[in-house]
């Protein structure tokens, strides 16, 4: 994606022009107040005003009520327009502005894509971000090689070179597929659009506040549909393969695990995680279910009170000497 | 109040329970400058210091600011250690320290060195560990910066003086002490801070520079480092190239590089070089499950010294890691173990996981109804959410078993027991949309199609389509309906949402469905289509070929060339047919499949001995392959009166293993009548037909 200022939004609304960060900035926050009813007057003049609507808590309140909404994500949806035409703006704060709002969006339009409603707003936002992953990425698959300790390494004690038997092969594991392309959302590859469009949502994660991933957690208990505290959670129960599952657990990992620790996105990390054992216990999904007793089990340690020793603190000793 | 008074008062007792101060052979109690630091007077309790026991004016500031650190009172030990140039003292202890030419050369030389610094190391380290106490105290104000900064001016220091890394001989003392602290310390402070990228580099200065840290330590930070890499979201960019040996692994990205630290500290654990620690396991069981290599975390399973893990806890580990590589058969072994009389039978997780694994193979099958039977008695003790998942893993067992058993009255006896459970597995999980397919299944392979029709379209919209599989149930479901057409209409559907690469199986069944309407042309036309994405398929994935995730139920190039085989030898385009068939035999060798096709080729150009040899050799390759069994038993009962009763044998045996044949009972019906058993040809010729009108273009077991 170049710096092109084009493109407009799916229902051929008002064109957005883009320039400078600032000026696309300031575009951003002028189109977003005619959408939404009450706008804060000081983002209007912000110097920044990518961060300012990034942080701003009126705005992420609005918008996250307009994207609930029951007729939200249809064709004529302005939010997802100016979604859509943000994410378009190729411009680094303002594509994190809305990837800040990517869990509710995909939170509320898995719920409901389950129910066979066209919700063309929403995948118009959804395949925006996976075609810019899918540029970014060249299409190609991400993988990672497994470390086999025969191989020397940077972090061995001993930096011998390689032992004979050590030529073995290293284990090459796909994270992600390849991806292709997709003008529509055709079904089959939903899970997989808004898997790798949350992918991209984990890798800018240290950017992103708080309330975004409060958010994800908070759809992690609906979805897995073993939400105790949900009397509804059942209904809104949706099919996790491992292409949404995945990412999703990454992100539930940093949650708990970050590290500016936030109590309350710790605790709801871990209700999350809770939830998604359970649910990986009935799928009887081994990956799932190791992943995510694993999560469950370091917080539990992490909340045992006798697991703080600060092994960077002197010994008190009565002795005091030079 | 004159230092003879205090010397005179400090000399005699050294009890360990008074808080005193020790320096030149000398000590005193801390109490009276306590006093003095509690009065604000710090200038007094450091010339009290100094007379007292004999130290410059950096060493008694630097004792205060000790005893003060040590009193909680951090502010009072940051007014104590500003009075003093620590900057300077640095500069000194490098003179006194690092100017001495002879810490390298001769072995005399050395050790006169070493006990001539004594004294000036003793000095450094009150000097590099008031500056450390500064870091402490400025981290429990949480001026987080500063304090990073502080930490990061002791190594720098420690780096100037020992150029070459710390001396063996200073591993003992209390510099080493220090150094180790303020190594661990600055990588938190600059975390803490967030200021990642120094926080990175505090790390890997930690890890790849020689601070001689002990093992429990390096461990430490290892570990710390690895969470860090796994769980901020901050992408580091991988350690430099320079350092890296010839062959070595050169870790990529945040991931690689946080599975290897975790896979050294583990092999420290192993080796008894540091002490175990438990979340070391628990962050690399998460690392390696996410990227889906599951057997390697087997392996490393396997390799926790035995103590440090409760064994059974170590074989359900594995067992599930072994599971979620497809290894199922070590798995169900490990289970068997710890699901034994002795260990821990009664472990819901361990019996569901068996039940799970024994109900993908026919042979385990009434093992897993045993494991599952047990797994919903002891849910409704202690985990009543579980119910749901025992009875559905016993339905789905029950289904396998049903497969494989000998009588006709037993199978359908396991057979609606097996649909008996998935219901009430459904009944506690309405939502459970898995259950819905299964159910689905179940249905079609009891030739229920009204039921199977109503799960599979359930399943379907419960999925909003998403399920490539719900498109495909459905329209085997309507092709075993012989509604061809709305199977072709549901296949071109499914077609529509799904992305090319995902298309292969879609094609393979429209390609059936053009054969069973005799479109033989369209048939072709499907599978060169389907041939071509097939090989584009492989070539794009070329490198990631031996990566042990291949997407299940995609058709393969082998498949599409035996298709075509078929199909040409249906038109009788012999020629066509053997170069399809030979394409497919250089890419499986030695499959009973092709030996099938042969034969069938060679029969309809009447060279009954050939095609009595492929489908001899298709048996010897597998002994329960029906189709050939068949063939034999047709061919065979053509022969004359004395072949019919081996005829017979045979389609009973093809039967028995697949009782839903409608060409096996129809082959039967035709020997019943040559040996004029009328009555007995008609109910199989009736049982054919039946069966013949609700045959699937392929297998349900296909799909699942």
């Amino acid at each position: 994606m170049g710096d092109s200022p084009e493109k407009s939004g799916s229902g051929g609304k008002s064109r957005i022009k883009w320039g400078d960060p600032f000026t696309k900035g300031r575009a951003a926050v002028e189109s977003l107040a005619a959408i939404l009813r009450y706008f804060p007057p000081h983002l209007s003049s912000s110097e920044t005003p990518a961060t300012s609507l990034l942080h701003d808590p009126d705005v992420a309140t609005q918008i996250s009520t307009l994207l609930r909404r029951p007729d939200s994500g249809a064709v004529n949806d302005n939010l997802c327009a100016w979604l859509y035409d943000t994410f378009h703006s190729a411009d680094p704060h303002l594509q994190l502005v809305v990837l800040r709002f990517l869990p509710l969006l995909a939170g509320v339009y898995l719920t409901r894509a389950a129910l066979n409603k066209p919700l063309p707003g929403f995948e118009s936002v959804l395949l925006a971000i996976y075609a810019h992953e899918t540029a970014a990425r060249g299409g190609a698959a991400t993988t990672v090689s497994i470390p086999d300790l025969a191989h020397p390494s940077v972090y061995h004690e001993n930096k011998s070179p390689p032992a004979k038997n050590a030529s073995s092969d290293l284990n090459l594991a796909v994270i992600t597929p390849g991806l292709e392309p997709h003008g529509t959302v055709r079904s089959t590859r939903r899970p997989k659009i808004v898997g790798v469009a949350l992918e991209l949502y984990y890798s800018r994660i240290s950017l992103i506040p708080v309330g975004s991933k409060l958010d994800l957690c908070d759809f992690c208990r609906v979805w897995s549909g073993h939400d105790a505290e949900r009397a509804d959670g059942r209904r809104s129960r949706i099919s996790l393969p491992w292409e949404l599952m995945q990412p999703i657990l990454r992100i539930l990992g940093h949650c708990l695990f970050r590290p500016a620790k936030n109590y309350d996105l710790f605790q709801a990390a871990f209700a999350a995680c809770q939830c998604m054992n359970a649910r990986a216990q009935h799928d009887m999904n081994a990956k799932a279910m190791l992943a995510t007793a694993s999560l469950v089990r370091l917080a539990q340690m992490d909340m045992d009170p006798h697991s703080d020793v600060d092994h960077t603190e002197l010994p008190i000793t009565n002795e005091i000497s030079v | 109040m004159t230092g003879g008074q205090l010397s005179g008062s400090a000399q005699p007792d050294k009890d360990p329970s008074v808080r005193q101060f020790v320096a030149n052979g000398v000590s005193m109690q801390t109490s009276e400058v306590e006093a003095k630091l509690d009065e604000g007077n710090i200038q007094e309790a450091e010339s009290a210091l100094r007379d007292g026991l004999s130290l410059n004016f950096e060493e008694a500031r630097a004792l205060l600011g000790k005893l003060e650190y040590q009193r909680g009172n951090v502010e009072g030990a940051l007014r104590v250690f500003d009075g003093i140039d620590l900057h300077a003292a640095i500069q000194r202890m490098q003179q006194s320290l690092g100017d001495k030419p002879t810490t390298t050369t001769t072995k005399k030389g050395r050790t006169r060195s070493e006990l001539g610094s004594v004294v000036s190391q003793n000095a450094t380290n009150l000097v590099l560990e008031a500056i450390y106490l500064k870091a402490k105290s400025l981290q429990k104000l949480g001026k987080l910066s500063e304090a990073a900064e502080e930490c990061k001016s002791v190594l720098d220091a420690v780096e100037k003086i020992f150029p070459d890394g710390i001396p063996d001989v200073l591993v003992e003392t209390k510099l080493q002490e220090t150094v180790s602290h303020a190594v661990e310390l600055l990588p938190e402070l600059w975390k803490q801070a967030g200021h990642y990228t120094e926080a990175m580099a505090a790390y890997r200065r930690a890890l790849l520079s020689q601070w001689n840290v002990d093992n429990d330590r390096c461990a430490r930070i290892q570990k710390a480092f690895a969470v860090f890499l796994l769980y901020s979201g901050f992408d580091v960019s991988p350690p430099s190239l320079a350092a890296q040996v010839e062959g070595s692994y050169v870790p990529k990205n945040n991931l690689e590089e946080a599975i290897l630290l975790l896979m050294i500290v583990m092999r420290k654990f192993c080796l008894g070089k540091a002490k175990w620690d438990p979340s070391v396991l628990e962050h690399l069981t998460f690392a390696l499950s996410i990227c889906s290599q599951t057997s390697v975390l087997a392996k490393q399973l396997e390799e926790v010294m035995p103590g440090a893990m409760h064994r059974i806890e170590r074989w359900k580990a594995m067992a599930l890691a072994l599971n979620g590589a497809g290894q199922n058969n070590s798995a169900i072994e490990l289970l068997r173990k710890s699901l034994h009389p002795h260990e821990e039978p009664d472990d819901i997780m361990s019996l569901l996981l068996a039940a799970k694994i024994c109900s993908e193979n026919v042979v385990f099958a009434a093992e897993g109804v045993k494991y599952a039977e047990k797994a919903i008695v002891n849910a409704l003790e202690s985990k009543p959410h579980l119910k749901g998942v025992g009875l559905r893993m016993l339905g789905l067992c029950l289904g396998k078993q049903a497969k494989n058993s000998s009588s006709d009255s037993e199978r359908s006896r396991l057979q609606s027991e097996a649909l008996k459970s998935l219901d009430s597995a459904l009944a506690l999980e309405p939502e459970n949309s898995d259950l819905t397919f299964e159910l689905g299944i179940q249905y079609a392979e009891h030739r229920n199609l009204d039921a199977a029709f109503r799960y599979a379209k359930q399943y379907l919209d419960a999925t909003g389509g998403s399920m490539i599989r719900g498109w495909r149930l459905l329209a085997l479901v309507l092709s075993a309906q012989q509604r061809i057409s709305e199977a072709e209409v549901v296949t071109d559907a499914a077609l529509d949402e799904t992305s090319k690469w995902d298309q292969g199986p879609l094609l393979r069944m429209k390609a059936k469905l053009k054969v069973s309407q005799s479109l033989h042309k369209d048939a072709i036309e499907t599978y060169r289509y389907l041939l071509a994405l097939v090989q584009a398929q492989r070539k794009s994935c070329g490198a990631l070929a031996s990566a042990p995730q291949v997407e299940d139920g995609n058709a393969n190039e082998y498949e599409v060339w035996h298709g075509l085989a078929k199909l040409y030898s249906i038109l009788s385009h012999w020629k066509d047919a053997e170069v399809c068939l030979g394409k497919a035999r250089t890419l499986k060798e030695y499959s009973p499949e092709t030996l099938h096709t042969e034969g069938v080729m060679h029969e309809k150009q009447g060279r009954i001995n050939e095609a009595l040899a492929a489908y001899v050799n298709a048996l010897l390759l597998e002994p329960k392959y029906v189709p050939c069994k068949i063939l034999i038993g047709s061919v065979l009962s053509e022969m004359g009166p004395k072949m019919l009763p081996v005829s017979r044998t045979l389609l009973s045996d093809a039967l028995r293993i697949e009782p839903t044949n409608y060409m096996a009972w129809y082959q039967l019906g035709i020997v019943h009548k040559v040996d004029g058993r009328i009555a007995d040809a008609v109910d199989c010729f009736q049982a054919a037909s039946i069966l013949e009108e609700s045959e699937p273009i392929e297998s349900f077991s296909f799909i699942s």
